[in-house]
């Protein structure tokens, strides 16, 4: 397997970036030494400073961002090609080339953290399994499509990446026991039923609505009649009907007010009027929130809780 | 004179954005300094989502069933965080009565670091041997196979409480109905305004909008918390008070006229006058929305010589030769 393919992709040099070659394994060994070693530092480092090691290193993973956004970035710069023209596009240059490779940090620790996830589903259904707990029968189907569905899929990425030069595994006549069974597995089965879950919301959004449209009180009357208006508004012939007779009525009263109680009327002065701004002002406090939140991350403002 | 400091960033929305977040972090920052010094002197009104907190996690020990949480199924940001928060807080109580507890995720990270908050819960509370691996689970990162694994959790364990808080999407009505159909008392909040009206529908208590990050201030009256909760509501009066100004000037703004108008054409600004009549008049139209000082407030006047920048190129690379490392 050639092991470079990924290394490849990275084709420019520098500070972050090594070219394949005796150089970037010795910079890898380095990396990696390094890492054994701050980790080993941070077992040792007594709980009461653990906090500020937390503390600091979100405060420096979060710099990055915040200088991107608060100081100016080049207008149309190429950030690998480009030189700067003074100190302030420099800055903004030095700034922006930081965001890729601290993005890059955060994917390598997803990835980690993706393996403690799966340790945790399967240790929690090996012991369901070994222990015959109640409902072992679904730990053991999870476990068998979990094993097949990882060996399936990974071996027909391997011959599709490594083994299929001239691409003739695109055409399923040439695919063979590995391309059958992640087709069947993925796209006959696991797409089948994230389909089948999705369209069961249908019946949900009708059991829900039901028992929401019971007038129970003023505030249930009112969505009760608004959504009354905007369901008759998506029915062409009754909005049709409607929109007729109003126009009848204005014709005979000569009154043109009348007008805006036609149904798509009504329904877009729902929609903009009503509905958009209180989306938009729920949105407002919601953003604040975040802002804040982020802000009390950041500074290791907050205690208690994640930040403990 | 200050084209040393135009930003690619500012050319969508100009300085006012970042005049507004410098502002709010301002606001925040003072009441947290207020609240340090008296937190007591700041009030927070009455959440019944989260008073229900208690009633939820009480009928659960009754029962002798669990409480479900989710934290939705977001990546590892503010929303996820504040959810695990509220989470901890939920634990503490149902810790204090070893009512047993399922947290749900559906991102690695999430749940890694769930995993390490609430274990840290249950040590505090004295009954560590209470956290098992089935307390915080990773289910799956596919959104209906999620769906599935939470729904059938709900379905075999009976949950007497369910609190759903974070980010839901298209799942949400699939927990909040699941739930209901067992007769579980839902605490719901997301801050997807698209799933709040199905959180409405479904669940006992909805956490509307920022409320959702107003509960662990609610919950622990932290001094911290508190005061940035109210240097939240400063910055909503002072928007609020913008967009109040910024409708009724625009309003009368448009009701005067112009010879000429504001075209943005693929993000660079020109003024287009208003075309001579055929006897070489020019009689002057309705100022339209585009040519307010409200809209000039928030989309600045972009001329193409700002846009138009033209730098030199570094010189290429030689090839790069193996054994290499380092600039």
């Amino acid at each position: 397997m050639n092991n470079t393919i990924f290394l490849l992709a990275q084709n420019t040099e520098n500070f972050w970036r090594k070219l394949p070659g005796q150089g970037l394994v010795i910079w890898v060994v380095i990396g990696l030494l390094l890492g054994i070693a701050l980790l080993f530092a941070f077992t040792q480092v007594p709980s009461n400073l653990r906090r500020w090691i937390i503390v600091g290193f979100t405060f420096l993973a979060g710099l990055p961002y915040v200088l991107a956004y608060l100081w100016p970035k080049p207008i149309g710069a190429d950030l690998q090609n480009d030189v700067p023209r003074n100190l302030s596009e420099q800055i903004g240059f030095t700034i922006n080339q930081a965001i890729d490779p601290v993005g890059k940090i955060t994917n390598v620790l997803q990835a980690f953290l993706l393996g403690v996830g799966i340790f945790s589903l399967v240790r929690v259904h090996i012991t369901k399994v070994r222990r015959k707990s109640e409902n072992w029968g679904f730990s053991t189907v999870l476990l068998v499509c979990f094993a097949l569905m990882t060996t399936v899929g990974f071996m027909d990425w391997r011959q599709r990446k490594f083994m299929d030069d001239n691409g003739l595994l695109n055409e399923p006549s040439n695919w063979g026991f590995f391309q059958y069974a992640n087709d069947l597995m993925f796209e006959g089965m696991y797409q089948q039923m994230d389909s089948a879950m999705f369209s069961m919301i249908a019946f949900f959004i009708l059991s829900a609505a039901y028992r929401a449209f019971r007038i129970r009180s003023v505030e249930a009357t009112v969505m009760m009649a608004s959504a009354l208006i905007l369901m008759l508004n998506l029915m062409g012939a009754l909005t049709y009907a409607w929109g007729t007779g109003i126009e009848s009525l204005v014709v005979q009263t000569g009154n043109p007010f009348f007008m805006n109680f036609k149904l798509n009327v009504m329904a877009d002065w729902l929609r903009s009027t009503m509905q958009i701004p209180a989306i938009r002002a729920i949105d407002f406090g919601v953003f604040l929130g975040a802002l804040a939140m982020g802000l009390r991350l950041w500074l290791g403002l907050e205690k208690g809780g994640v930040s403990s | 004179m200050f084209n040393w400091l135009q930003g690619e960033q500012y050319l969508d929305t100009g300085w006012i954005g970042i005049a507004v977040t410098l502002m709010v972090v301002t606001f925040i920052l003072v009441n947290i300094r207020r609240a340090n010094k008296n937190a007591d002197s700041l009030f927070i009104r009455r959440i019944s989502g989260l008073n229900a907190i208690d009633d939820a996690i009480g009928r659960a020990t009754e029962m002798g069933r669990p409480v479900l949480m989710v934290p939705g199924i977001g990546v590892l940001d503010a929303i996820s965080v504040q959810a695990i928060n509220i989470f901890a807080q939920v634990t503490k109580t149902a810790a204090q009565f070893a009512t047993p507890v399922r947290i749900c995720c559906a991102n690695a990270p999430v749940f890694a670091v769930a995993q390490e908050v609430i274990r840290d819960v249950y040590t505090q509370q004295g009954v560590g041997d209470k956290f098992t691996p089935e307390t915080v689970q990773f289910i799956s990162d596919q959104q209906f196979a999620f769906a599935a694994g939470v729904s059938g959790i709900i379905h075999r364990e009976k949950v007497a409480a369910t609190f759903l808080l974070g980010a839901f999407y298209a799942e949400s009505l699939i927990f909040a109905e699941t739930s209901n159909a067992i007769g579980a008392i839902q605490v719901a909040g997301s801050t997807q305004s698209t799933q709040t009206p199905f959180f409405i529908a479904a669940c006992d208590y909805v956490l509307i909008g920022d409320e959702f990050y107003a509960a662990s201030a609610y919950l622990t009256r932290q001094p911290v918390l508190v005061g940035s909760l109210v240097g939240q509501d400063w910055a909503k009066i002072v928007i609020a008070g913008m967009v109040i100004f910024g409708t009724l000037f625009g309003s009368y703004e448009m009701t005067g006229m112009t010879t000429e108008h504001r075209t943005d054409n693929q993000g660079v600004s020109s003024m287009t006058p208003v075309e001579a009549g055929p006897d070489g008049t020019v009689t002057p139209e309705r100022v339209k929305k585009s040519d307010t000082m409200v809209n000039r407030f928030f989309n600045p006047y972009t001329p193409e010589e700002l846009v138009t920048i033209e730098r030199e190129k570094k010189p290429a690379e030689p090839e790069a030769e193996t054994g290499g490392g380092g600039e």
